[in-house]
């Protein structure tokens, strides 16, 4: 993919913005072009937030509910009040969650890329997500008997904040074994998570094989990897970490970006390795944490997302990270979209749906850069 | 000044360097030598900072223990031996990052910078390039500039900086070799300080007014290059029977292969 082949385009009349564009793009600059994605990105979804609000199993119209609420006029009340129902309480609240859960599986996997300078770690295919539905399935199968007063003090938070915890036990435990003296070895990182997460997955059986059926349904609702269990609640459970893990990644964008170029090198050109480490981890952790607390496992946004993204504007964080937020919330509300209306009025659980797309995307991945990862 | 007193340093439960006293002043082009495994990089790490040690480091006289990361990081810069990136950077992406720690210098300033460095390992218009697409020696030169944007100034506030380069033309062509070290010579010049691992005893001769020896994580012997590279030091230091020379114009020492008696 040599940048000398854009001379093609060039020579073809090309708008003076676009030119500049290309020279900035051809001088190894992908700045520019970062920025305009980014922007294109943030159009793209609130158009999609829209689209998604508006379309659904029902004929539910968002017009309907605009005049009755804004305007104080409608054409017929009752429908206008169920529509009003519909959109706010399932559509709206879905929607939200779709962009939030979206955003934070890619950023998490593309922090992770970062941390552990590997395009191949993602928090489901590592066993980050395992560790966190551990978490999550700790408690709501010993939540009254044993972690009573845990509910007490945590109240709705308890659950995002055990997939928390079980998510960041993981990563901490995968880094420390796939990672010596600052050199990160793909093959270790990866059979260590293939390793911990069948270790999460067993404990987590053995949990269910105790559950009784109140737990066993409240299990099965939760494990199908889907939004359609959105409330308002559990956004105000969940939303807060994934808002703060979204929030602290400004922050780490640089010292990633040197990070790539091993940690001693990192550190010699003044970042914090240690903090930038124990902030990546934890940002990791809690928006894996938190959105497999509310929607189960949906895999492989965190490797698809940031990965094509790096194709277009290349593997700055800074301008990585935000593009994988935006572009995550966007593909999971599409994918939500679909998952809702293909076989509806039932719905396809929205892990399916990902994982169809994504592990043949990951196979492409591994055979494409098989030579320079070393496998 | 870089001063390092009674250096130790172990690893993994080994004394890899043992008592290390040794200057690296400003404006003087400091070379450590000596055979594999002898601790020639070790000591270069722990000078960086990057390493834990007993004895006494101090740069421009701070205690280099003391010193946070990015103050480090604006007072000496390293060129470390071989980098492997998993991502698909430009070259300018990565000279671009010797400027993380300065965040604050306009963008016309930081592009000024990356050209004027890459221009200064002969690498103009390689900034679109991918890096993962260059050739070692390329590759080495793009570090290189990388290491010379972190800190492009050799003096700042009146107090010198250090590059500290691990190897650096140990995969270059004779020409960039020349190249790469006229250009320390230059940096030492303008006030800077340039501390570097080498293999090459003949450019150590040429380009290093300061020569360190080292053997079994000690100092053999240290000094201008026309004391420290004689037939005794060759002898002890690298176990090779061979005579050092002198060129007739500057009276420059040289080790020809040729001489060597097994």
């Amino acid at each position: 993919m040599a940048l000398s082949d854009t001379s093609l385009v060039a020579k073809a009349s090309v708008p003076p913005g676009l030119k500049a564009l290309l020279s900035d793009w051809r001088r190894g600059d992908r700045a520019p072009l970062a920025r305009i994605v980014i922007g294109v990105l943030a159009v793209l979804t609130l158009v999609t937030f829209g689209f998604s609000v508006m379309t659904g199993a029902s004929d539910a119209s968002i017009w309907n509910v605009l005049g009755l609420e804004v305007l104080g006029f409608a054409t017929d009340t009752t429908l206008s009040a169920r529509d009003s129902i519909i959109i706010y309480d399932i559509r709206l609240p879905r929607a939200v969650m779709g962009l939030l859960i979206g955003a934070s599986l890619a950023v998490s996997g593309a922090v992770m890329q970062g941390l552990f300078r590997n395009p191949l770690a993602d928090p489901g295919l590592v066993g980050v997500s395992s560790g966190a539905s551990l978490g999550a399935v700790t408690m709501i199968v010993l939540g009254t008997q044993v972690f009573g007063p845990l509910f007490a003090i945590f109240g709705i938070y308890t659950l995002p904040v055990a997939s928390f915890v079980g998510g960041l036990i993981t990563t901490l435990l995968l880094y420390r074994i796939a990672t010596r003296n600052g050199q990160t070895s793909i093959a270790t990182m990866l059979l260590a998570g293939i390793a911990l997460g069948a270790l999460a997955g067993a404990v987590t059986g053995i949990l269910v094989f105790k559950a009784d059926d109140k737990q066993l349904r409240d299990l099965t609702f939760w494990g199908l990897g889907s939004l359609a269990g959105a409330t308002w609640t559990k956004i105000l459970a969940a939303g807060p970490i994934m808002l703060a893990a979204l929030l602290a990644v400004p922050f780490l964008a640089r010292g990633l970006n040197a990070i790539t170029l091993g940690e001693a090198a990192a550190f010699h050109m003044g970042v914090p390795v240690q903090r930038l480490k124990a902030i990546g981890i934890v940002t990791v952790a809690a928006a894996t944490g938190a959105s497999v607390a509310v929607s189960g496992g949906i895999g492989f946004v965190g490797i698809v997302v940031p990965h094509i993204l790096r194709l277009i504007i290349g593997p700055d964080h800074r301008y990585l990270l935000p593009a994988s937020a935006l572009l995550g919330g966007v593909m999971l509300l599409f994918a939500d979209m679909f998952a809702r209306t293909i076989v509806a009025p039932a719905e396809l659980p929205i892990g399916i749906l990902t994982a169809v797309v994504g592990a043949p995307f990951f196979l492409w991945i591994l055979l494409r850069g098989r030579m320079q990862m070393g496998l | 000044m870089i001063e390092a007193t009674n250096l130790t340093v172990w690893l993994s439960g080994k004394p890899i360097v043992r008592d290390v006293s040794l200057r690296a002043r400003p404006g003087e082009f400091t070379a450590i030598a000596g055979p594999n495994g002898s601790g020639k990089t070790t000591t270069l790490k722990a000078l960086a900072g990057e390493l834990p040690f007993q004895g006494h480091l101090t740069i421009n006289g701070h205690a280099i223990s003391e010193l946070k990361p990015w103050q480090l990081s604006i007072k000496r810069a390293v060129l470390p031996q071989a980098s492997v990136i998993a991502f698909p950077f430009t070259v300018r992406e990565i000279v671009q990052m010797g400027l993380t720690v300065h965040p604050h210098n306009s963008h016309v300033t930081n592009q000024r910078i990356v050209t004027d460095a890459l221009q200064a390992v002969d690498l103009e218009g390689f900034a679109g390039r991918f890096y993962q697409e260059l050739s070692g020696g390329e590759q080495q030169r793009v570090q290189l500039a990388r290491v010379l944007c972190q800190i492009w100034d050799p003096v700042v506030d009146g107090e010198p900086c250090y590059l500290l380069l691990d190897e650096p033309v140990s995969s270059l062509d004779i020409r960039h070799q020349l190249a790469i070290m006229a250009l320390g010579r230059r940096y030492c010049e303008r006030g800077g300080g340039v501390i570097a691992v080498m293999h090459d005893l003949n450019l150590t001769a040429m380009f290093a007014e300061h020569m360190i020896m080292m053997k079994d994580g000690q100092v053999a012997a240290a000094g201008n290059p026309r004391d420290a590279l004689t037939d005794d030091t060759l002898q002890t230091v690298f176990g090779c029977q061979m005579r050092v020379n002198t060129t007739p114009a500057h009276n420059t020492p040289f080790v020809l292969p040729h001489t060597a008696a097994f």
